[in-house]
């Protein structure tokens, strides 16, 4: 690999001043400064252009540095390669501290990622990797906020990243977990850096791996990747390489320097030109036998980006439709919901496969994707699918069908279909009523317009949005028409007439004398992020339990005597 | 390794707990980070933020700031009452809260149901007073106040139980975990032990159980609120209500113009100096707050600017 083009810039100026030095050289010492004194070539430019100045035994001067006004941005988008001053809010993804040995000197630096936009979703920020010059661990906690004061930006490659050096400033504006001190080289199981993200250093089975082909969206072209998955005794994860792996499934591999990335939000190992795999020997570590399980799920483990999953269902409803893809071509689409004893999904089918509703399917290699928030089975061969004569499990009622979880549990998992939760109602939103929607995308209307679609003649619909909350964890809930209309007791119209003669306001405080401290039982589904989870209800009701009862079991359940 | 990033903007849930609880409680936690939140961490762990409560409405009043209207109230539960607030910048709270107030002025008694965000202020002496900014409330039935009388009952006694399990861990989180303390009370108990020290919660039990008591029919609900000397005769005495000397009002007006008199250099004395003077004076928070309201009502000092106190010119 070269590294002559990651100077370039920085070249360039030098040659600028001083024309008759040697490119070679300047990139050499521009190494030497990154590499052994841990300067970045940006804050190492004046030293160097010094150097190259004094053995040319030209006058030093000072040169045109890059501008150095502070430039304050809220996006990355805002930056250019030359930016050296830079002022940004950033959330810290991962930070991972490496040591290096200068002239016999251990000295700490660190890479890792931030995300511009912090105080809103990370489906809106963007992502870059950042060095950390300055041994700045302390204030750069994975989960944290911070701003960056005196920052720059550094592009190699194409590829922009941010240099925190020695003189930047950082302030943290919301702690994250705790800092990272120690840089461990020992492996982690596979569990473990499920649950991270970051560089890590694995012993694992190679399961499966099989080569695919990634399109580049800017059309450029293709590139060669393996996929694959991993397993060891704590679970298993699929991989993406890129670079070529000659192994076979079923060996034993130690993988050094790999990173954990969220596909969606699925971790996945990935595996570049700077990780070390070596054949490993372990004759105590599970076999292909004992890991083959591994990727056996229940509907209620599905996440989004989920690959080569193998899941049991049974089949609630199917149905068929054909329509025109984008290419004009007539496809058909084979979809509907199915169940396990842990939850209800959608399974769709771009395959030739048509169950009975009762039928009991296996599936092999499947992927989830989002479907309106919620995790939803793919299958695209047909060779995938072995309908079972064997019930797995008694046959489940789909309409008796929810699953009991309660709210703590719902945030700690992923988004889900067909469950049953409750709580006390502690919030009402004061736009719970009647609003209006865009014709063309559904969306609210503000003030007569969509935010997609400008101003619009607005349908009207019925819907409650309330915060529910068990003392301990807590959800927004959405209720739509019909749920809203069954839990009120009235339907929408009487609901408009109420708002045109007490105003919302009024309509909100009946709401509000109504729910509010009410605990209600919810049946419906769940979408969980990192904001925290939304409630759609399908039902909803009041909890009738008498107090004198509830009272009797919270005796019981403590063991407490009047 | 890496860390898992903290949930973002994540919505802080609404903690059940009677007010002995909330009243006792003298340690805070402030965000360190610019948009992170501040809880009130009581003697058993419980980290709050927010609140739900239920009770009793004990008094309710307006007070004329600069910026426009406030108010605030008590309400009462078995174990005591809590209080909150509504403040001028929240107009959108005026309106219902004007129209209970003209009920409660008419002498209507009701149970009001009030979720809020944990607020405190400190007397000078370091002393803590615990509030709730109002951020919701309506009126409900009993019912309702009986079943949040068992949820607030049962959430205690979780609390409670965490406590003693912790005595036998280590203050470290993996070692109460370890223990069997749910997550989301190891932080609290860390802080709650290093600030408290040891704590018998055998008093709070007493209110679980006269919130249990109640909700399966063996108390009337608006009885005159008392403290819990009536079902629970043993553990009466521990009761921190009636274990509070009782000063005579009168006393407590003559303190007033006293700390009034001798503190005015002109811009009033505050509302919060006078209460501190009062329970210096051996008189409870509450009746302190009532010993000032009664004076400023009856025209012994008077209120120029809201919270300042002086004397009425002869």
């Amino acid at each position: 690999m070269t590294e002559d083009g990651r100077y370039a810039t920085q070249v360039k100026i030098v040659k600028q001043e001083c024309p008759d030095a040697d490119d070679g050289e300047i990139v050499e010492e521009f190494r030497r400064y990154e590499e052994e004194f841990l300067i970045p070539p940006e804050d190492a430019l004046r030293s160097v252009v010094r150097k190259f100045q004094t053995a040319a035994g030209m006058e030093v001067t000072k040169i045109a540095a890059p501008a150095k006004a502070e430039k304050k941005v809220n996006r990355f988008s805002e930056l250019d390669a030359e930016d050296r001053n830079v002022t940004i809010e950033v959330a810290v993804i991962t930070y991972t501290p490496r040591i290096q040995m200068i002239r016999g000197e251990e000295r700490q630096v660190a890479f890792g990622w931030i995300e511009d936009n912090p105080w809103e979703g990370s489906d809106n920020r963007e992502r870059w990797d950042f060095k950390d010059w300055g041994e700045q661990g302390e204030n750069l906690a994975p989960g944290s906020v911070v701003r960056l004061e005196g920052a720059s930006v550094n592009e190699w490659n194409d590829k922009r990243s941010l240099n925190i050096n020695r003189t930047t400033r950082v302030t943290v504006l919301r702690e994250g977990g705790t800092p990272v001190a120690q840089v461990s080289s020992e492996p982690t199981d596979i569990a473990t850096a499920s649950a991270n993200e970051g560089y890590v250093n694995l012993v694992a089975r190679l399961i499966s791996a099989k080569p695919d082909v990634i399109v580049k969206r800017d059309g450029s072209g293709e590139l060669e990747v393996v996929r694959g998955r991993l397993g060891d005794a704590s679970g298993s994860i699929g991989f993406l390489s890129w670079v070529p792996l000659e192994h076979e499934p079923g060996t034993l591999l130690k993988i050094d320097g790999a990173s954990i990335r969220k596909f969606r939000e699925t971790p996945e190992v990935n595996i570049g030109d700077r990780t070390m795999i070596e054949v490993y020997h372990d004759s105590a570590f599970a076999s292909m036998d004992d890991l083959s399980k591994a990727n056996k799920v229940s509907i209620s483990d599905l996440r989004n980006g989920m690959r080569d999953i193998e899941v049991t269902v049974q089949v609630e409803s199917w149905i068929q439709r054909s329509f025109t893809s984008e290419d004009g071509t007539e496809r058909v689409v084979r979809s509907g919901d199915v169940i396990d004893p842990s939850g209800r999904c959608r399974l769709t089918a771009w395959c030739e496969v048509d169950p009975e509703p009762g039928d009991f399917l296996h599936l092999t290699g499947a992927r989830v994707q989002f479907w309106q928030g919620s995790p939803d089975l793919v299958i695209d061969e047909a060779v995938q699918v072995s309908n079972l004569s064997d019930a797995p499990w008694e046959p489940i009622d789909p309409e008796q069908h929810w699953i009991d979880v309660d709210l703590t549990s719902m945030l700690s998992g992923g988004s889900r279909r067909g469950i049953r939760t409750s709580g006390t109602i502690v919030a009402v939103r004061p736009d719970s009523g009647i609003v209006e929607r865009c014709p063309e995308c559904r969306r609210v209307l503000r003030d007569g317009a969509c935010a997609e679609h400008g101003p619009q003649r607005g349908e009207e619909d019925l819907r409650l949005r309330f915060v529910i909350d068990d003392g301990v964890s807590n959800a927004s809930l959405l209720m739509s028409k019909d749920p809203s209309e069954a839990f009120l007791g009235v339907n929408q119209e009487s609901v408009k007439e109420q708002i045109s003669k007490e105003g919302r306001d009024g309509f909100v405080v009946s709401l509000r004398q109504r729910v509010l401290a009410q605990r209600l039982n919810i049946k419906g589904r769940s979408i969980v992020d990192d904001q925290g989870a939304m409630l759609l209800a399908d039902e909803a009701e009041q909890d009738q339990t008498p107090s004198a009862d509830a009272a009797n079991q919270v005796m019981q359940r403590w063991g407490v005597v009047l | 390794m890496i860390q898992e990033p903290a949930r973002r903007f994540a919505r802080q849930s609404a903690v059940r707990l009677f007010a002995q609880e909330y009243r006792d409680a003298s340690l805070t936690e402030e965000g360190s980070g610019e948009y992170d939140p501040s809880f009130v961490i009581t003697k058993i762990g419980a980290k709050i933020n927010r609140a739900l409560v239920c009770g009793v409405i004990d008094r309710m009043e307006r007070r004329e700031g600069d910026s426009g209207p406030n108010y605030s109230g008590h309400v009462r539960d078995p174990t005591g009452s809590y209080l909150f607030s509504v403040a001028s910048f929240q107009p959108e709270l005026h309106p219902d809260f004007e129209e209970l107030l003209a009920r409660f002025e008419s002498g209507d008694r009701f149970i009001l149901a009030l979720v809020g965000k944990a607020r405190w202020f400190e007397t000078e002496d370091g002393g803590m007073f615990t509030s709730l900014r109002a951020e919701e409330f309506t009126v409900i039935d009993r019912e309702c106040y009986t079943n949040w009388l068992v949820e607030t009952a049962e959430a205690t006694l979780r609390r409670i139980d965490a406590h003693s399990t912790a005595l036998e861990a280590d203050l470290t989180p993996a070692a109460l975990e370890a223990a069997g303390v749910p997550r989301d009370l190891v932080d609290g108990l860390i802080l709650a032990r290093g600030h408290y020290g040891d704590f018998d919660p055998e008093g709070y039990r007493v209110g679980v159980l006269q919130a249990l008591s109640m909700a399966t029919g063996r108390t009337s609900l608006m009885e005159p609120p008392q403290p819990t000397a009536t079902t629970l005769e043993e553990t009466a005495s521990q009761a921190p209500e009636s274990s509070e000397p009782a000063a005579e009002p009168g006393d407590a007006i003559e303190l007033i113009l006293e700390t009034v008199r001798s503190r005015d250099t002109g811009e009033g004395v505050e509302y919060n100096d006078l209460v501190t003077a009062l329970v210096h004076g051996g008189h409870s928070r509450e009746s302190a707050e009532d010993a000032i309201d009664q004076a400023r009502d009856q025209g012994e000092v008077m209120e120029p600017r809201f919270g300042f106190f002086q004397l009425v010119p002869e």
